[in-house]
């Protein structure tokens, strides 16, 4: 076996036996107007991309709206799907950055004729991101005797995952409310041979808690 | 051993020499704009400046890049000018005067400058155009030439263990610049001097 062909069998082991680490998740909700969606509505979600700094990512935008998508109750377009329908209100550029920016948008009649086409109700704009606060330890990896790869030692860091979602109604031209998610995890990598990685899933913590409040903040309520 | 693969795959790229830079063939579209034509019959020239446009450059510690952008600005500009306009005329050659239509519009590529996450110690590529669009009169003469600024930017974070790919990232982020022009264009370009008194001609003739 060849040194890399050693070493990729290491890695795939490694993969194989990653387990699980513990993601601590809170969120909290902000109700500013009454929601309500029925099932031939549906809902977009969207990230901010005009920052040069901290852009969402857009596997969490994703991540959101799948899993609000599953709970089958309204309709969730597409983030490109939306944008490529309402070119070029939403650009990074010239998407509204504002309520007030947002019912201007709106009044105008090509786009408020294109969003009750598609039948788009909420707009949920996702802000903020996940980063490493911290890293410690070290892991080295090597050739023991017989040409046998091996790893040691004991890597850990922790990751800081911290998202706000500002749900605008079309219909009104209003901002309804807020849902803020963090999440904090420590991973850890502890290596006697063979390193067996204890990886916390912070952003998918993240997510998974935004997605199921987003789904009872908008659907909870009896539209009034 | 933080982001390991990618530390590796750049580890194997030092000593093998063969990564750095980037060869990038950008071929997109964008979609129609949702905005109201303009009561003009526009005549539209791409000349081969802008056609074939490459850009070049040898980064010092980065490496070579090269960015192909000429032929998918066509479709783009297409787009946008059919969707801007009653009416539009491709035209060949500035050369003959051409009294169909109102004006004729020649976008041009002035400059393109380009970072990578490397070079600014952000997530980002990052892209700036710098066209002009020349207004022409039928006859030829040029009345303006009207300044259309376009950026671009694609975050290296969402390309998960190829996130140190410069030619994914700065294929996108080129993407993002030509749906840029093509918003800027439909946003402001009914708003040009010139394009306003045609405008206003045009409104004035049809009653």
């Amino acid at each position: 076996m060849t040194r890399g062909a050693a070493f990729g069998t290491l890695l795939a082991l490694a993969t194989l036996t990653s387990v699980p680490g513990c993601v601590t998740a809170t969120v909290q909700e902000v109700r500013e107007g009454s929601t309500g969606i029925s099932a031939d509505e549906s809902i977009v979600v969207l990230g901010r991309r005009h920052k040069t700094r901290g852009e969402t990512e857009s596997g969490f935008v994703d991540c959101v709206s799948r899993a609000v998508a599953g709970g089958r109750d309204f309709g969730v377009m597409s983030e490109s799907d939306f944008v490529d329908a309402t070119f070029p209100w939403f650009e990074p550029r010239t998407a509204p950055v504002d309520v007030d920016d947002f019912s201007q948008v709106v009044a105008h009649p090509l786009l408020s004729e294109r969003i009750r086409e598609i039948g788009v109700r909420y707009l949920v704009w996702i802000e903020g991101t996940t980063q490493r606060t911290s890293e410690t330890g070290t892991v080295n990896c090597t050739m023991v005797s017989g040409g046998i790869p091996a790893c040691f030692g004991f890597l850990s860091w922790e990751n800081d995952s911290n998202y706000e979602a500002s749900v605008w109604d079309v219909r009104q031209g209003i901002n309804v409310g807020r849902v803020r998610s963090e999440a904090v995890g420590t991973s850890f990598i502890p290596a006697l041979v063979v390193p067996i990685p204890i990886v916390a899933r912070v952003r998918q913590g993240a997510c998974s808690s935004l997605s199921d409040q987003l789904r009872s903040f908008l659907s909870d309520e009896a539209e009034t | 051993m933080r982001n390991p693969l990618p530390a590796g795959i750049l580890t194997a790229c030092f000593v093998l020499g063969g990564c750095g830079g980037a060869n990038v063939l950008v071929e997109t579209t964008v979609p129609t704009p949702l905005v109201e034509p303009l009561p003009l019959t526009m005549g539209v020239h791409f000349d081969a400046s802008l056609t074939d446009y490459v850009h070049e450059e040898d980064l010092e510690l980065y490496g070579k890049f090269r960015i192909e952008l000429g032929s998918t600005q066509v479709p783009v500009f297409e787009r946008v000018f059919d969707a801007m306009f009653a009416r539009t005329e491709h035209m060949e050659t500035l050369d003959a005067p051409s009294a169909g239509v109102d004006a004729i519009i020649v976008p041009v590529v002035e400059e393109l400058q380009f970072s990578i996450p490397a070079q600014t110690r952000s997530d980002f590529f990052e892209i700036w155009i710098k066209y002009k669009i020349d207004i022409y009169a039928p006859n030829g003469e040029l009345l303006s030439s009207w300044p259309l600024p376009a950026y671009g930017k694609s975050n290296s974070r969402n390309f998960g263990f190829m996130e140190s790919s410069s030619d994914l990232g700065l294929n996108e982020a080129t993407i993002w610049a030509l749906r840029d022009a093509a918003a800027h264009f439909a946003f402001y370009f009914p708003q040009a001097p010139e394009i306003r008194t045609l405008t206003d001609r045009a409104m004035q003739a049809s009653g």
